[in-house]
């Protein structure tokens, strides 16, 4: 895929002769590595569900966290770096907040997913707050505005993209192509729910349980699942 | 050469500028100098010599009462709605009490402007550290946060005397916090033009063991008596209660009815009885002092 | 590069007695219904004894559904007015619709008060429908505090109107409880109507209000102009 890697990977501000920009690639790339995380649109709601990948036994589960709420209307679930997606949260968040009291309501998703992938795209800019490299991280954001539910996915380029369903990560191409299979356009928040885990499952290495996923929907408010919450989607695949 | 357009005028709500500051802000979890850039200063030598002119020119909305006090049973905050600008009532509506969110609540007094703009922007710095924190704020960061950001504008006139109310893990917390920079911790406050009015009734009925409705029928006494004193505190009474579920309104009397209420003797007086006679006059008040019971 | 701060201190040094601020006048006034709002003001701009100018139209169109009036010291009004137009464009770009008037009335209370230390020197009110389609009306003082009301006069004939206003369409205020409605209830011509006889009786006692009123009036079916003369001595 590489075959034309150059002394134009080095750096992010430079296009290669063929027009690419192999940095922002490469991060892309990065996300492919990162656990899966799934979200699927219905007319109820967002369902966010993504894996947890214990690198140790002895590790405590509940410090891997991939989902977040930016807003009460908005949520999202991330793949790649970790780190590096809780800087675009905040920002999220601070942009939400800063709507909020600009204009006195919530801030519309897609100006949200704006605002993220303008920061995303930060990296080509100049000033004190300049990242010296792209976001190594993909989010899934979900939210709710007057113009209805909406499922943005938005990657290391700065680009965003609606979805009625989407995976990221190191399972995204085997749980596309079922999300692809599995979609309809009259899912019940509950069929959701469980189509994110069933495809979850299917691509984890690991047996489904509340451990090592997390979910969480947006209908219309953010709502982190609990562990019998959890299990009980568990039980119904 | 270039060309250089002044855009300064849109930063404030540009994405990428102010986000920016209210990131920093939200990482530093402190501080709300970042708004300084926002503010625009006069040009002039004497800083406060223009601000007491400016204050001839536009008048801000002030006055008020407001109190708060803490009981077995949670917190009482009861409030007036009126503001005025020199004699003028500019109005007879204005919400008092802030609601920050369902576990905090704010008062104003003073500058109307103040108040509004820095209670609101409590209000995010509160829901960010929620987020944040994944918990709510307490009462004691939450007062701190307000009275930090009001310190670093002493000095340049800004005019507040609020109480945030609240309950958190420790239980109802009650806080005052003013534009010198004032904060205080305490179990009973009364804040604005009308104050002593109001503490005398409320410091006279005070008991720790009040049931809910009795503490909510004293806050309203208090602020109906300091409207009747004080003539820059009139309108609505409102009063609300903070127990360990949030806050809930539990009443809002226009101080006119509530005269009556408080004074049911007036409609018994022979003369203006208007065809009753005493007893049924005296009948009549009595049911209306019932009916005004919530 | 030209430094205005610089500038203005030189100036603040040569004159101790220059102000920054003029009054011009003029009253504006606006009445929400169920399903309007009318927005008005007369059209006299003074400077101390002296008439202006008799055409200076004092209320001006933001949005699609937001009006906005202005009182007072009417170059801040303009500049006011200029810079927050371009940021109604500015969040149209951003958030791919128009700014509805709940939006519009926070930023404009917002914008002046990032001026709470050299204040402009304008007394607004904003007029629209919101969401619901209901008639608002957002009255202000020079530094951003605010509320949403039904009717609501500013200027230099504000303590003459006010009272006749508050006499004909006072309500239950919004704090009380039980909450009770608390709507205008007079019809689009009414409100019409009364708001021409407040005009018409401010023009008769205050100097500054004078030579003619307009009116706007927005509905479901969009907006349109009224003018009425009054006195012009």
């Amino acid at each position: 895929m590489f075959a034309t890697r150059s002394e134009y990977d080095r750096g992010v501000n430079t296009f290669s002769p063929e027009g690419r920009l192999f940095q922002v690639e490469y991060a892309i790339e990065a996300i492919k590595l990162g656990s899966t995380a799934i979200a699927i649109k219905t007319k109820e709601g967002v369902v966010l569900a993504v894996e947890k990948r214990a690198t140790s036994p002895l590790m405590d589960s509940s410090s891997l966290e991939k989902i977040a709420e930016i807003d009460a209307h908005i949520g999202c679930a991330v793949s790649g770096l970790t780190a590096d997606a809780w800087t675009m949260v905040e920002h999220g968040r601070a942009e939400c907040q800063n709507h909020y009291f600009t204009y006195n309501e919530p801030m519309p998703v897609l100006s949200c997913t704006s605002s993220l992938c303008d920061l995303a795209m930060s990296f080509a800019g100049e000033g004190e707050k300049r990242m010296s490299r792209p976001f190594g991280v993909a989010l899934l954001v979900g939210g709710k505005d007057d113009d209805g539910y909406h499922l943005v996915h938005t990657d290391p380029s700065g680009t965003a993209m609606q979805y009625k369903a989407k995976a990221i990560g190191s399972g995204s191409e085997g749980a596309q192509t079922a999300l692809q299979e599995e979609y309809r356009e009259d899912l019940t928040l509950k069929e959701a729910e469980t189509l994110a885990l069933k495809t979850l499952k299917a691509v984890m290495e690991e047996k489904v349980n509340v451990t090592n996923v997390d979910v969480a929907r947006i209908a219309p408010n953010y709502v982190k699942y609990s562990d019998p919450e959890i299990q009980e989607i568990i039980d119904r695949l | 050469m270039s060309v250089n357009l002044d855009l300064s005028f849109l930063h404030d709500t540009e994405r990428g500028a102010a986000s920016t500051k209210y990131r920093d802000e939200a990482l530093q979890g402190v501080s709300n100098s970042v708004h300084a850039s926002n503010f625009t200063a006069p040009a002039v030598e004497d800083f406060d010599a223009f601000q007491r002119e400016v204050i001839n020119y536009v008048k801000p909305a002030h006055g008020t009462t407001t109190l708060g006090f803490i009981f077995e049973h949670g917190i009482v905050i009861a409030v007036d709605s009126r503001a005025s600008q020199g004699p003028y009532i500019s109005s007879q509506t204005v919400k008092k009490v802030i609601e920050i969110n369902p576990f905090l609540l704010g008062t104003m007094a003073g500058g109307a402007a103040d108040c509004q703009f820095w209670q609101r922007n409590l209000g995010i710095q509160c829901r960010l550290h929620e987020l944040e924190n994944g918990k709510r704020i307490t009462v004691r960061a939450a007062s701190k946060l307000l009275a930090n950001t009001l310190y670093s504008y002493k000095g340049r006139g800004l005019s507040m005397g609020t109480m945030i109310a609240g309950w958190d893990l420790n239980g109802p917390g009650l806080y005052y916090v003013d534009s010198e920079g004032t904060r205080l911790k305490g179990q009973r406050f009364s804040v604005g033009s009308g104050s002593l009015f109001a503490y005398g009734v409320l410091d006279q009925g005070y008991r720790w063991d009040l049931s809910v409705k009795e503490a909510c029928e004293l806050g309203r006494r208090a602020i109906y008596h300091a409207t009747f004193r004080d003539a820059f505190s009139g309108g609505t009474v409102s009063v609300y209660h903070v127990g360990k579920n949030g806050w809930t309104k539990v009443t809002g009397d226009d101080v006119g009815e509530l005269h009556f209420h408080y004074y049911p003797s007036e409609k018994i007086d022979e003369d203006s009885l208007g065809g009753l006679g005493k007893k049924e006059a005296e009948e009549r008040a009595a049911a209306e002092a019932t009916a005004m019971e919530t | 590069m030209f430094d205005a701060r610089e500038d203005a201190l030189a100036g603040a040094r040569q004159h101790a007695n220059w102000s920054p601020y003029d009054n011009n006048g003029g009253t504006v006034l606006a009445v929400a219904g169920e399903s309007y709002v009318i927005c008005a003001g007369d059209t006299r701009m003074s400077s101390g004894y002296n008439i202006l100018t008799r055409k200076f139209e004092k209320i001006d169109k933001m949005s699609g559904k937001t009006l906005m009036a202005s009182a007072g010291f009417a170059a801040d009004a303009v500049t006011l007015k200029k810079t927050l137009k371009a940021r109604c464009k500015q969040y149209e770009f951003q958030n791919k619709r128009e700014i509805g008037c709940v939006a519009f009335a926070q930023m404009l209370s917002n914008t002046l008060y990032y001026r709470r230390f050299f204040p402009y020197y304008a007394f607004n009110i904003v007029a629209g429908l919101d969401a619901e389609g209901k008639g608002a009306v957002f009255t202000y003082d020079a530094v951003g505090s605010y509320e949403r009301t039904n009717y609501s006069c500013q200027g230099s004939g504000q303590a003459l109107i006010m009272p006749v206003l508050d006499n004909q369409l006072k309500t239950v205020s919004p704090l009380v409880l039980p909450a009770a409605s608390s709507a205008t209830p007079l019809s689009e011509q009414e409100a019409i109507d009364l708001i021409k006889d407040c005009f018409a009786t401010a023009a008769e006692r205050d100097i500054y209000t004078g030579d003619s009123v307009e009116l706007w009036i927005m509905n479901a079916e969009g907006v349109r102009k009224e003018e009425m003369a009054l006195r012009a001595d």
